[in-house]
């Protein structure tokens, strides 16, 4: 009960920044150089009157304040109003290319847990061994390369020379290619989908990975050291129990917070690796709609990926107070 | 007082290996533990008492080891050296494997109680959940029964309202009523020996009467044998039957603890008497002792006490004094340290006395300095 309040509470606080973040946005793709008319009509015969007519049409002709207003209230139903490039509803593009996005960064914090809490459990407990060394020289390779550099090499290696991955694109289980249709085809699209997956997944992820690797192994070995470890060894707790228990569990707060706070790392290295594995995703999406100055579609996007990282904190914050009994949910108790 | 005691600890030597020497934490202590009776380990911080304590249950943390004496439990060894065919020094077959101390001794024979309340339990389990854990894994109990002994020790350690509090978490709990749950985890397991470090030093001065109160009392229903590791000597003499002074890792005095404080035979003891505030003294008539207690990496020659001892003479840096029986009190021997007594008869008499040796104080003190960890 108090955790739903405290939930609320959250989702509340939420929305000064959701407010905040669509009037940064607004104004930056209002008032950023390029006019989006004289994009579109490029190469064209034109006179002042067709100008005029097109903003117009896209309410480019009021003033500034006015636009926010009746985009804001477009917003509230749910419409990003139209891209200029496209032709097409903003939300209308965003709900095609918000699935593979979701899926890769997913797939890659998955990855990145599955792979690091153990390594850095690991390597907590054999401080200072060769396997200690080996995760240091990981989350350091990790650390210091760009996931896009990361995904050209992988493409190189797995793609190229080895062929035995996919380079680009990826396979929608909800939205499968004729091919894999019928109950035969699920396994194959299945098998599909992780093959397109793998070396987007391993780009986007090897950060995450490196980063909560080495908080793992920090905070392990403070739990190591922490006098409740020292009192269930006197109590003849079994080694193996104190570390996948008694230490683990204190030590898996600060992981929370990481996946949380980097949930915006993620989706900005999303960008980069969509456009690396040009996979039709919000990424790719983006970086077209900056180059050709589609500024509906740049907002939409960008207020989206906002929500999407203040949903992310907000679970955090909930899961943190979910996890760690000491966490008091904001009134006095 | 039956003639076997419950814990025999004969010479025990526990060593740290660290980078800037090896540090003589414990250095050949020897002491019994009768059952039914409360042992007092007193000395000052960095003395060797929690490290001694820990030895008890082989649970010295890396780079510590115990490198030297016996330690025997019940008749079972703890710990024991022999020397082999090649005449290096290894453990004797009759020790105990490390999976049969955990097993065997920690928690359902031996028990211990830590200093620090706010920082012992852990704070992402539930006060009875950590309580339930440990009896069912010592006293072999599924989890219902385990849970009912859980509430039932809570109660009996006067935590009110168990049955709700065992589902809190420690944080909501005071740190005497920490205390209290950390007694309780202690006596649910049943053991024969209670190892107390320091429990009373962390918490205020009312909250310590009354848990030294309760142990008192729970001690004389359940008869479980304690040893109170503490550097506050009141509290000895509260609740002590017999007692070790303990100086650099050495025991410099072993007494029945009437007979420690009215017949004291150590100068060490003796200043630590002085330094404790009386109401019959006023603040200017403290004596505290003078200097710091060097690092156990360099200790001192002779006897290790001498370079802040008042009755130092010159042969008291020549030779190291054993501890040996100086007195009797009733059957029970009085034993010390210290070379004044008749029982050493090495010229203590003829020697020259000599000043306290401040410069070696310095000295020591910027050893401890870059010695790093304080080990107590």
């Amino acid at each position: 009960m108090k955790l739903l309040k405290y939930a609320l509470f959250r989702l509340l606080q939420a929305i000064p920044v959701l407010i905040g973040i669509s009037i940064i946005t607004f104004l930056l793709a209002n008032l950023g150089p390029g006019d989006p008319v004289s994009l579109m009509l490029q190469g064209q015969e034109h006179d002042e009157e067709l100008v005029r007519a097109i903003e117009q049409r896209y309410g480019l002709d009021k003033p500034l304040h006015e636009r926010y207003v009746t985009y804001m209230a477009g917003l509230l139903q749910g419409d990003f109003g139209q891209s200029i490039y496209y032709q097409r509803p903003v939300s209308d593009l965003m709900m095609d290319r918000i699935g593979p996005t979701l899926l890769l960064v997913l797939s890659a914090y998955a990855f990145a847990l599955v792979t690091a809490i153990p390594l850095g459990v690991v390597a907590a407990n054999r401080r200072n061994e060769p396997t200690d060394h080996l995760s240091r020289i990981v989350a350091l390779v990790g650390v210091s390369t760009p996931s896009f550099w990361i995904g050209i090499v992988l493409i190189l290696i797995f793609a190229v020379k080895l062929g035995w991955l996919p380079s680009s694109g990826l396979v929608y289980p909800w939205r499968p290619p004729d091919a894999y249709r019928g109950i035969d085809g699920h396994l194959e699209l299945f098998q599909q989908t992780i093959r397109h997956l793998l070396l987007p997944m391993i780009a986007l992820g090897t950060l995450q990975m490196a980063t909560i690797m080495r908080v793992e192994r920090t905070q392990m070995i403070e739990s190591l050291q922490g006098e409740y470890v020292k009192l269930a060894r006197a109590y003849g707790v079994p080694e193996r129990t104190i570390l996948r228990k008694h230490a683990f569990q204190v030590a898996q707060l600060p992981i929370i917070t990481i996946v949380g706070l980097n949930l915006s790392t993620a989706l900005g290295g999303a960008v980069l690796t969509e456009t690396v594995f040009n996979i039709n995703g919000m990424g790719l999406l983006f970086v077209n709609a900056i180059q050709r100055n589609d500024y509906q579609l740049v907002m939409g996007v960008t207020i989206v990926l906002g929500t999407l990282f203040v949903i992310g904190v907000i679970i955090t914050d909930i899961s943190y107070a979910y996890v760690d009994p000491r966490v008091t949910y904001g009134e006095s108790e | 007082m039956s003639s076997e005691p419950l814990l025999r600890v004969e010479n025990l030597k526990t060593q740290f290996f660290t980078e800037t020497g090896t540090v003589r934490a414990v250095d050949g202590i020897s002491f019994e533990v009768y059952e039914g009776e409360i042992v007092g380990l007193v000395g000052e911080s960095g003395a060797g008492k929690s490290v001694a304590s820990m030895s008890l249950l082989r649970l010295v943390e890396s780079p510590g080891e115990i490198v030297d004496g016996e330690i025997t439990y019940k008749g079972e060894t703890i710990f024991g050296l022999e020397e082999g065919p090649d005449g290096d020094l290894r453990e004797r077959d009759d020790v105990l494997s490390n999976e049969e101390i955990r097993t065997r001794i920690r928690g359902n024979e031996i028990a211990v109680i830590f200093q620090d309340p706010m920082e012992s339990l852990n704070p992402v389990f539930t006060v009875g959940g950590q309580l339930r854990e440990f009896i069912e894994l010592n006293r072999g109990l599924s989890e219902d029964e385990a849970r009912l002994e859980a509430v039932d020790m809570l109660r009996e350690v006067g935590i009110p309202d168990p049955e709700k509090r065992y589902d809190e978490y420690p944080h909501q709990f005071s740190g005497g009523m920490r205390q209290r749950v950390l007694i309780a985890m202690a006596l649910a397991c049943e053991p024969s020996l209670i190892i107390a470090d320091e429990p009373t030093t962390a918490l205020d001065v009312t909250v310590e009467g009354q848990i030294i109160d309760l142990v008192d009392e729970l001690q004389q229903k359940y008869g479980t044998s304690f040893i109170w590791v503490t550097h506050d000597l009141g509290v000895v003499a509260e609740i002590c039957d017999r007692v070790n002074v303990m100086y650099l890792g050495e025991i410099v005095e072993q007494a029945p603890v009437d007979e420690l404080f009215y017949d004291t035979k150590h100068p060490y003891t003796d200043a630590l008497l002085d330094s404790i505030p009386r109401p019959d003294r006023t603040v200017e008539d403290l004596e505290p002792i003078e200097g710091v207690m060097p690092e156990a990496i360099n200790p001192p020659s002779g006897c290790r006490f001498h370079p802040r001892c008042p009755d130092a003479r010159e042969v008291c840096r020549r030779v190291h004094p054993e501890n040996r029986r100086v007195a009797f009190a009733g059957d029970e021997p009085h034993r010390a340290a210290c070379v004044k007594h008749d029982a050493f008869d090495v010229g203590y008499d003829e020697s020259v006395p000599i000043d306290p040796e401040p410069e070696l104080m310095a000295d020591a003190g910027s050893a401890s300095a870059d010695g790093g960890e304080d080990r107590e």
